[in-house]
């Protein structure tokens, strides 16, 4: 008998499997991190930086390129809803809020910007390396918002200076890259400024047309939210990959698209879908691939640099911050709250450094480890500084062990 | 100890508002009273702004006044304050009797002591209690003034229902009623109607005798549609919804202000029992139907249609509201009494554009800012 029916020896490992392993993973380190009454991120992370190693034992390669398509859906997903939540009308009426996110923005570029180049590193590359340090993490912002169920000014504000930061700094990412292969290889100057200018033009009408695309969808299928929330996953699946298809960087359609989805006087098509209910997934998913992305032991040596590095990051957006935020008249507890909520990087700082470091080699090599090092560290710190930001700000539901709904919310409040 | 009543000028009137607080991407309620009103604090208004009891949710004290027109200007000042307010923090502002589609248990309490002793009094009733009513205040001069007034505004209570319902939508559905807001407030214990005292006296003795069983503490514990208010010499109307926009409130405050005149005018003493027999009836009438509501004439046990008595009251009125200065307030309620347009109507047939409900609130809000005057 030849028992082919069964599996061949040694088995080979499946990346469903694994990935089915990873998500229960996370599922029960986040729950044994608020068991030690910590935001559940953290325990999705470190799911992730135990699971990372082991991949790499099992010759398994980078999970961040192997499951790269789950992940840019899940961010996908996250740059839509950070676009629908921006408010650019909002910026124009409130001109300390737009001054407060240009203010954060340059103040953390220039302090990462100078340290790196005095560090000796060549200014294209500090000024990429700033430049996506400049980011604020909208996965770990929206996540904390809905765990904590924050809502109120800094928690508006923070969401949208995150959305400003980004939209930043992929077009000052994007232009650097051009000066970085006119520098490189002496192309013609055309394309240097082409490339950018494609890139960015290319990224707004690819946002604009799935939005119009898909509220003309909306218009002919039945309004219920479920509906819309399987439309609008569609949609900004097909999105990543027409940016992948079309060489533009996935942020800048997604937040575009996120920004003319927005409902406004002009058109209520689309209804707002929540996306929590598989919000929850995608997030495990983002958070433990992130943590597995990040390699624990070849940090060692630049932890150093790294955590200048972030604190260089943190002093400047804290300073404009402070700085400009009471000229809106928030109040000073106010102005630590979303100071502190703009401090977190995450995955899109990966996703844009990973980037970067395919279409530029060398700084993948150079600045690499020390620009991981400090991602690590705001990796572990960004979370709790979110919750104690939105706690300083009186933005959070009271209580956050998830027993409110059953008491009186004095009761919570009396404790 | 005898209640004491702080006497006024008879006629004079003032409203209160309460108004939702929204954010502006999904136009559910948002925490913004903390943020909107120390900023209004900074200005000179004429009248109050204060919190409510959850922080969804804030409260217009308009000044005292004679006039309607004056009444009216004051709350345009006030209206284009908080809205202007609002719109730098990122919020809207919307007048409505209930927000069509929030979920209470996501309120929070505004943290004051009242309000804590109130929520856990009253447990999930107190954020379920997040509805948006306008009261009215007219002076009277004489306490016992304040007691026949009370009960002789009852028969009209349903036309102001009509007139200011503003509420259909209640946790995301059609309540088919004119405004969902009322069933709200009957849950408390007591809500309902004044009993049937005829002198301030013997009003006083009842409310001895509430407090001594230690079921009230103050006149606030009483949550009739009428009521009179000691403190400030008046009586006031708490059965509108809040109407989406400052003219028809003011209108509908000068209706109660010109019903009055001509109450003291032309006293009344029939019995009181019929009124109060036929009163929960007529109310139920107006609250599901509106202005095709069936009212029930307590004394000639006739039957009549809502907008017929309405707009037949406000006719009879036209000389006493010319003189008060509100002729043209009752003509616009005539208006919209012979056209049968009301708040709820106007919401419903927003939801019909495009049957989003956020729409509905964002079309609400865009209605309190901006609509011009008339």
């Amino acid at each position: 008998m030849n028992p082919s029916f069964l599996p061949s020896m040694p088995l080979a490992l499946s990346y469903p499997l694994l990935f089915g392993v990873l998500l229960v993973a996370g599922v029960m380190g986040g729950e044994l991190a608020r068991l030690l009454r910590l935001p559940r991120i953290i325990g999705y992370v470190v799911v992730g930086l135990i699971i990372g190693p082991l991949t790499t034992a099992m010759h398994i390669g980078p999970l961040l390129d192997q499951a790269r398509i789950f992940v840019d859906l899940a961010l996908g997903l996250v740059l839509f809803e950070l676009g629908r939540r921006m408010d650019l009308r909002w910026m124009r009426r409130d001109w300390s809020l737009a001054a407060t996110g240009i203010a954060e923005a340059s103040l953390s570029f220039a302090a990462v910007f100078v340290l790196l180049v005095y560090e000796g590193f060549s200014p294209v590359k500090s000024g990429l390396a700033a430049a996506i340090a400049m980011t604020t993490a909208p996965s770990v912002l929206l996540f904390m918002s809905h765990e904590t169920r924050s809502e109120g000014q800094v928690t508006e504000r923070a969401i949208n200076l995150a959305a400003l930061n980004g939209l930043i700094a992929s077009v000052l990412i994007t232009l650097l890259l051009g000066s970085a292969h006119y520098a490189r290889s002496k192309l013609e100057l055309e394309i240097a400024i082409l490339q950018p200018l494609y890139l960015f033009v290319g990224s707004v009408l690819l946002g604009l047309f799935m939005a119009v695309f898909t509220r003309v969808i909306a218009r002919s299928i039945e309004r219920s939210s479920d509906m819309h929330f399987t439309l609008v996953a569609g949609m900004v699946t097909a999105a990543v990959g027409l940016a992948t298809l079309l060489k533009l960087p996935v942020i800048l359609p997604l937040l575009a698209f996120g920004m003319f989805a927005r409902n406004d006087e002009r058109g209520h098509d689309l209804l707002n879908v929540n996306l929590a209910p598989v919000g929850r997934l995608l997030y495990i998913v983002l958070f433990v691939i992130t943590g597995a992305s990040l390699p624990l032991t070849g940090l060692a040596a630049s932890l150093g640099v790294g955590l200048v590095l972030v604190l260089a990051r943190v002093a400047g957006k804290t300073a404009a911050v402070l700085i400009f935020a009471p000229l809106g008249g928030l109040r000073a507890r106010q102005a630590v709250g979303l100071a502190l909520a703009l401090t977190p990087m995450s995955t899109l700082a990966l996703l844009m450094a990973h980037d970067v470091g395919q279409l530029f080699p060398s700084f993948a090599a150079d600045l690499g480890p020390v620009f991981l090092a400090g991602l690590l560290v705001m990796e572990i710190v960004g979370p709790f500084a979110v919750q104690a930001g939105f706690t300083i700000a009186g933005e959070t539901v009271p209580s956050l062990t998830g027993r409110y709904r059953a008491m009186p919310a004095d009761a919570v409040e009396r404790r | 100890m005898p209640l004491e009543f702080r006497r006024s000028d008879a006629l004079t009137f003032g409203i209160e508002l309460e108004l939702m607080v929204l954010n502006t991407h999904s136009y559910d309620l948002a925490r913004g009273a903390a943020d909107i009103l120390p900023r209004l604090a900074k200005q000179e208004l004429p009248g109050e702004v204060k919190p409510e009891i959850t922080e969804s949710m804030i409260e217009i004290n308009s000044r005292v006044q004679r006039r309607y027109d004056a009444l009216l200007e004051d709350l345009i000042v006030l209206r284009d304050a908080i809205v202007g307010t609002a719109d730098k923090l990122n919020l809207a502002i919307a007048g409505g009797g209930s927000h069509p589609f929030h979920r209470w248990n996501d309120r929070r309490i505004f943290p004051t002591e009242r309000f804590r002793h109130v929520s856990e009094l009253y447990g999930y009733l107190a954020k379920q209690f997040t509805v948006f009513g306008q009261h009215i205040h007219v002076g009277v001069a004489q306490p016992d003034d304040a007691v026949y007034l009370t009960h002789r505004l009852a028969p009209f209570i349903p036309h102001f229902i009509a007139l200011s319902a503003a509420s259909p939508f209640y946790q995301g559905e059609d309540t088919s009623f004119e405004t969902s807001r009322l069933h709200a407030v009957s849950a408390f214990p007591l809500s309902g109607h004044m009993p049937e005292v005829r002198t301030w006296d013997e009003f006083s003795a009842f409310f001895d005798e509430m407090a001594g069983y230690g079921i009230v503490k103050s006149m606030k514990d009483f949550y009739w549609d009428i009521r009179p208010k000691p403190e400030y010499g008046t009586i006031e109307i708490r059965i509108c919804d809040t109407p989406l926009t400052v003219d028809l409130a003011v209108q509908l405050a000068a209706y109660a202000q010109t019903l009055a005149a001509d109450l003291l005018l032309n006293r009344r003493d029939e019995p009181l029992e019929p009124l109060y027999r036929v009163y929960g009836y007529n109310r139920f009438q107006a609250c599901r139907f509106g202005f095709e509501g069936t009212l029930v004439y307590p004394y000639s046990r006739k039957q009549v249609r809502l907008r017929e008595d309405l707009l037949a009251t406000l006719e009879r009125l036209r000389p006493t509201a010319n003189d008060l200065g509100a002729g043209s307030a009752l003509l616009a309620l005539e208006r919209m009494a012979e056209n049968q347009v009301n708040g709820s109507r106007w919401m419903r047939e927003c939801y019909e554009r495009n049957h989003s409900l956020a729409d509905v609130v964002r079309m609400q809000s865009e209605r309190w800012g901006t609509v011009p005057r008339t």
